[in-house]
């Protein structure tokens, strides 16, 4: 899975549930001071990428432990390697 | 000591027939009918039955920011929009929310019928996983009154009188006390439902529903009607705000009615039925906390929604406090019956009733058989209305009874 694929997918998230336009979402940016998203953003975001990625994340604690985009960027694309089923609904 | 007064200074309305109370108003004195057949509901009930919804403007509901948005189902919806509308009118000054002084009382029937169906079917489905962590702000039972508060900031008392059809006239009726104790100098109060096909199912069940197809849907809501057979669900939101007379004048405020009495009381009986004798007590109850008599009450607005029994008891109940004189008439027969949001969104419509000097008629009422001895107007009548007594009926037995008078 390539890092574009990642990047866009997750940014389909910030996109359609958060209602942030596109061009605010860089890798630099935090996800709770710069982006504003709050407690309940955040259990929004992993119901999100469990979505979209199609594995569960709840338990995950690598996934709570993100702090910006270029995070959430890096954590999937070692989940990816990680999860061949990731790749598949990708395919 | 002389009780603290409550004046209206604000009226909000999302509606079947629009979404202020311009356009309720407006469509009402024309006539309109909010019901039409819900082809969209045909899979769940085999047929188009009735209904009165309402249509939200996807750019308006967006003006509403969306960390207040994400927690709220249509009901909460309808009461943040109401709720801006009737804070505009009022004028308020912003900070006045964030005083401790103003509260935030808003009852529904349910929190969101239709987020509720939704985690049902996701936890039937096994993806439970997949819901919002916002979605059981959107069911609470208090979800509209504690969404509509964090709108404005309100930090007073957020109370929320879930008393299903009496929601939004009890609401009212907890405004005025809170003013009448001097806790609050102002209050953001109503009710507000929504309609899907569970809450439309849930009366007819109890055969409590008008839900043959018709080409005429628009003439199943029939209150009084000797033909009537049910009700039609609607849905919306009625929120006013209610201020302490004294508060509203120093600032300058446009009073636009007083809230000068309240009941409610319930029938201790039956959870269902309706009960003549507990009705007319309500009213006499709220008549007297607000030092008025029945001969001196123009109007009876009338929650009578269509039922048999429903709206022969409450016309017993009128006929024993008023007489025959006094005109009553119920506004369901335009609107369906709006549920929570019933009691505050017709009271909308009386305010332009008292401002006007007219009594609207019942639609659909055309040969009265069992709900006879009552004025039953069939017309728009010329008259001044100066006190008028607005009733609510809801299941579990309870009645609600706001007594209000005109600001002339």
């Amino acid at each position: 899975m390539d890092h574009d694929t990642i990047v866009k997918t997750v940014n389909s998230i910030f996109v359609e549930r958060f209602e942030l336009d596109e061009s605010e979402l860089t890798p630099d940016k935090r996800i709770i001071e710069d982006l504003q998203l709050d407690s309940l953003d955040l259990v929004d975001m992993i119901v999100g990428l469990q979505q979209k990625f199609g594995i569960m994340l709840r338990d995950n604690p690598e996934v709570r432990a993100v702090r910006t985009l270029g995070d959430v960027y890096t954590l999937f694309e070692k989940l990816a390697k990680e999860h061949p089923e990731i790749a598949e609904k990708f395919q | 000591m002389e009780k603290r007064r409550a004046a209206v200074t604000g009226i909000g309305v999302v509606s079947p027939l629009g979404n202020s109370a311009a356009d309720l108003y407006r469509g009402l004195v024309e006539n309109r009918s909010g019901i039409r057949a819900m082809t969209e509901w045909h899979d769940e009930f085999g047929r188009d039955i009735a209904g009165a919804p309402v249509k939200l403007d996807p750019a308006v509901v967006k003006q509403i920011s969306r960390k207040v948005r994400r927690t709220m189902g249509n009901t909460a919806l309808f009461a943040g929009l109401a709720a801006q509308e009737a804070v505009t009118q009022s004028g308020l000054d912003p900070a006045v929310f964030t005083s401790g002084r103003v509260g935030c009382i808003i009852g529904s029937t349910v929190g969101s019928p239709s987020s509720m169906t939704e985690a049902c079917v996701a936890e039937y489905e096994g993806r439970r996983n997949d819901l919002s962590a916002c979605h059981f702000f959107r069911i609470m039972s208090h979800s509209a009154s504690f969404n509509v508060a964090d709108m404005f900031g309100i930090n007073g008392p957020q109370l929320s009188t879930n008393s299903a059809c009496a929601s939004g006239l009890q609401a009212l009726g907890a405004a005025l006390e809170l003013i009448q104790l001097g806790k609050v100098d102002a209050v953001l109060a109503g009710g507000a439902d929504e309609s899907t096909p569970m809450v439309s199912s849930s009366f007819q069940l109890l055969y409590a529903l008008a839900e043959e197809e018709s080409p005429e849907p628009e003439r199943l809501s029939r209150p009084f009607d000797a033909a009537r057979t049910g009700l039609v669900c609607g849905e919306g939101a009625g929120i006013l705000v209610v201020e302490e007379m004294e508060h509203a004048r120093k600032r300058g405020a446009q009073i636009l009615f007083e809230i000068a009495g309240y009941a409610t009381n319930c029938s201790g009986w039956h959870v269902s039925h309706s009960d003549e004798l507990q009705i007319a007590n309500c009213m006499r109850n709220a008549l007297a906390d607000a030092g008025i008599t029945p001969g001196e009450v123009d109007y009876v607005s009338a929650h009578a929604t269509g039922t048999r029994v429903g709206d022969a008891a409450e016309a017993a109940a009128c006929r024993a406090v008023f007489g025959s004189e006094v005109p009553v008439s119920s506004l369901k027969g335009h609107l369906g019956h709006t549920l929570g949001a019933s009691g505050s969104l017709e009271l909308a419509a009386v305010y332009g009733m008292m401002r006007d000097g007219i009594v609207l008629p019942t639609r659909n009422l055309e040969q009265v058989e069992d709900c006879a001895g009552i004025l039953l107007p069939r017309e728009i009548r010329e008259q001044k209305v100066r006190i008028c007594v607005k009733n609510s009926i809801a299941f579990g037995g309870v009645n609600a009874s706001l007594v209000c008078r005109s600001a002339d």
